[in-house]
């Protein structure tokens, strides 16, 4: 008796970006929220296609980079005004030494905002990774030499393992084939 | 890279009816002669006021200039795509570069009254002699050609050129501009750099600093790029260009964020370093600057050339909707107040002391150059209609 395995979802190939791009759109326009493209290479304007909207990567971008300017200011005046202020190279110890805490202030924002990019992008992308049913499809392995592929997942309300089949061969796919978890 | 180019056809060519205009050519020219008749009154009678506001509203127009002809270089060096359909028009901006060498001229005649070390003498004062390798009228002189000769090279072939392909839609003017563009950054960095040095930073011959060049270079391809905007809008209100969409504002207003922030960082680490090695002969730069009236000028150029306009632009929604155009005139008042503080404290340095003068040549030179731009609009098709990558800049996405 065969094991039993869940369903991730229904996989297709496609021909080239082109021939992916008008598909996704068709996907898109079906009213699918639970898919993915798969390319060899970023192909522009296939967020449009797929339907994406804009990215809300800026909103933690720009929290971490304020969390690093306040830091910074903490950091410089905290000492200079408060516990430990002392004369450097002539300069006052009071808010007209602002400028020569600009620097710090201004690595702080950009250090802030690249570690915040960094981690918020892998959350958001789930990562590390260490399983992914896509990989159970051996076909898939092309993807990142000259295959495009859609993948519409099964826990999407509108998957049906029949109707997304034919949809996915109507725009185009080849070698439609489920795949397990 | 997309490939839905079957879906798009050419558009249509589209020339400037000179209709549109109104009387708008007729006003700029009679602003024009106006303004630089009443700047001629002043050469006569108040020769000293007026070389510092000619040299001001000179700078303003020169860099603004410069900066167009850097953004036309920098699309054909890049081979870029986005742009093709906004390039005419940083290319129409250029074309009044060569004129500036004929509103250079009032500026040699008054130079003695810009210029201290002018008619200084060997001997007079030590530290000219240790610069007059480089400061000497000789070698000012062939500088001055030097620019104005490079910078109509450079100007006149890439739109000549652009042009052309509207005619043939041979692919070797792209190759051609190509080369032009690479060789056009190294002209327009180096004549901003250098002329700046000569005009501007010249007019105090003991102050030097060596982040000048980048400083009024970074002024000038942001509020250059802001022209570009309101010269696009324009043309958009008139119903010219409806294949520039939002995306294209989109990239414009980025660069216009990026020279917010790059004017920025070049500006504060002028000061800062010459503020933290507190040597005289540099600090008396800002010592005039920001003392008297002048301080409420400088406190106001950093919040208004930065503070502000930097969070709004930041905001996507700013760059894609017609706010950007009135960050974009923003950006151009705050250029113009930037040059201000530049020029006008060498001859006032106990305070703001406004001129009627200072008005005029702005009035005359910037009338001038908006007649010339125009009589260049209406001549040559909106966008370079055969150029290879036209495509590919109307179905821009970013």
């Amino acid at each position: 008796m065969a094991e039993y395995r869940k369903i991730y979802g229904l996989g297709a190939q496609f021909e080239s970006a082109a021939a992916l791009m008008k598909a996704a759109e068709k996907i898109r326009d079906a009213g699918f929220s639970k898919w993915d493209v798969h390319t060899p290479f970023p192909v522009h304007g296939m967020d449009k296609a797929m339907g994406l909207g804009k990215s809300w990567l800026s909103t933690p971008v720009l929290i971490g980079g304020a969390i690093g300017t306040l830091t910074a200011t903490l950091l410089t005046f905290i000492p200079s005004w408060g516990i430990y202020p002392m004369i450097v190279h002539g300069k006052p110890f009071n808010w007209a030494t602002l400028p020569a805490f600009f620097p710090i202030m201004f690595e702080l924002t950009v250090l802030f905002s690249a570690f915040t990019t960094v981690f918020a992008l892998l959350i958001m992308n789930q990562l590390p990774k260490w399983y992914h049913p896509v990989f159970n499809w051996e076909r898939f392995s092309r993807v990142t030499d000259d295959g495009f592929f859609i993948v519409v997942e099964a826990r999407d309300a509108k998957f049906s393992e029949t109707k997304t089949r034919a949809l996915l061969e109507e725009v185009g796919g080849s070698h439609v084939t489920l795949i397990h978890d | 890279m997309s490939d839905h180019s079957h879906e798009i056809t050419p558009p249509e060519p589209e020339k400037f009816d000179a209709k549109h205009l109104g009387g708008l050519q007729q006003i700029l020219l009679g602003a024009a002669v106006g303004g630089i008749g009443v700047s001629a009154i002043g050469f006569f009678v108040a020769r000293q006021q007026f070389a510092f506001s000619w040299l001001f509203a000179f700078a303003y127009f020169f860099t603004i200039a410069c900066g167009a002809l850097f953004w036309t270089s920098l699309q054909h060096a890049t081979d870029s795509e986005w742009s093709v359909l906004v390039r005419r028009q940083m290319e129409n901006l250029t074309r009044v570069l060569p004129w500036f060498a004929l509103l250079f001229l009032p500026l040699l005649v008054c130079a003695p009254f810009l210029w201290k070390w002018w008619n200084l003498q060997p001997g007079d004062d030590a530290l000219l002699d240790a610069k007059s390798g480089y400061l000497n009228q000789t070698f000012f002189y062939c500088r001055a050609a030097g620019y104005f000769f490079f910078l109509w090279w450079v100007s006149s072939t890439l739109a000549k050129r652009s042009i052309a392909q509207d005619a043939d839609g041979a692919a070797k003017h792209t190759y051609v501009m190509r080369k032009f563009g690479i060789g056009g950054i190294v002209v327009v960095a180096l004549s901003i750099s250098f002329a700046g040095f000569d005009w501007l930073m010249g007019l105090d011959y003991h102050w030097f600093s060596t982040m000048w060049g980048v400083y009024l270079f970074a002024g000038a391809a942001g509020s250059s790029m802001s022209l570009l905007v309101l010269v696009i809008t324009w043309l958009k209100s008139k119903g010219y260009l409806k294949t520039v969409n939002n995306e294209h504002y989109h990239i414009m207003g980025k660069f216009m964020l990026a020279f917010t922030i790059f004017w920025a960082y070049i500006g504060f680490s002028q000061y800062m370093l010459i503020w933290y090695a507190n040597i005289p002969e540099e600090t008396i730069y800002f010592r005039i600057r920001n003392t008297e009236s002048w301080w409420y000028f400088s406190q106001f150029l950093v919040i208004g050339r930065f503070f502000l306009p930097f969070p709004v632009l930041l905001m996507q929604a700013t760059k894609k909707t017609k706010y950007i155009n009135y960050v974009a005139v923003w950006i151009l008042l705050m250029q113009l107040l930037d040059v201000y503080v530049i020029v006008l404290p060498a001859l006032h340095p106990t305070g703001f002391s406004p001129s009627m003068f200072d008005l005029f040549s702005f009035i005359g030179i910037g009338g001038l150059m908006g007649w010339l731009f125009l009589r260049n609009l209406v001549k040559s098709n909106l966008f370079p209609m055969r150029d290879p990558r036209l495509l590919g800049s109307i179905k821009l996405s970013n």
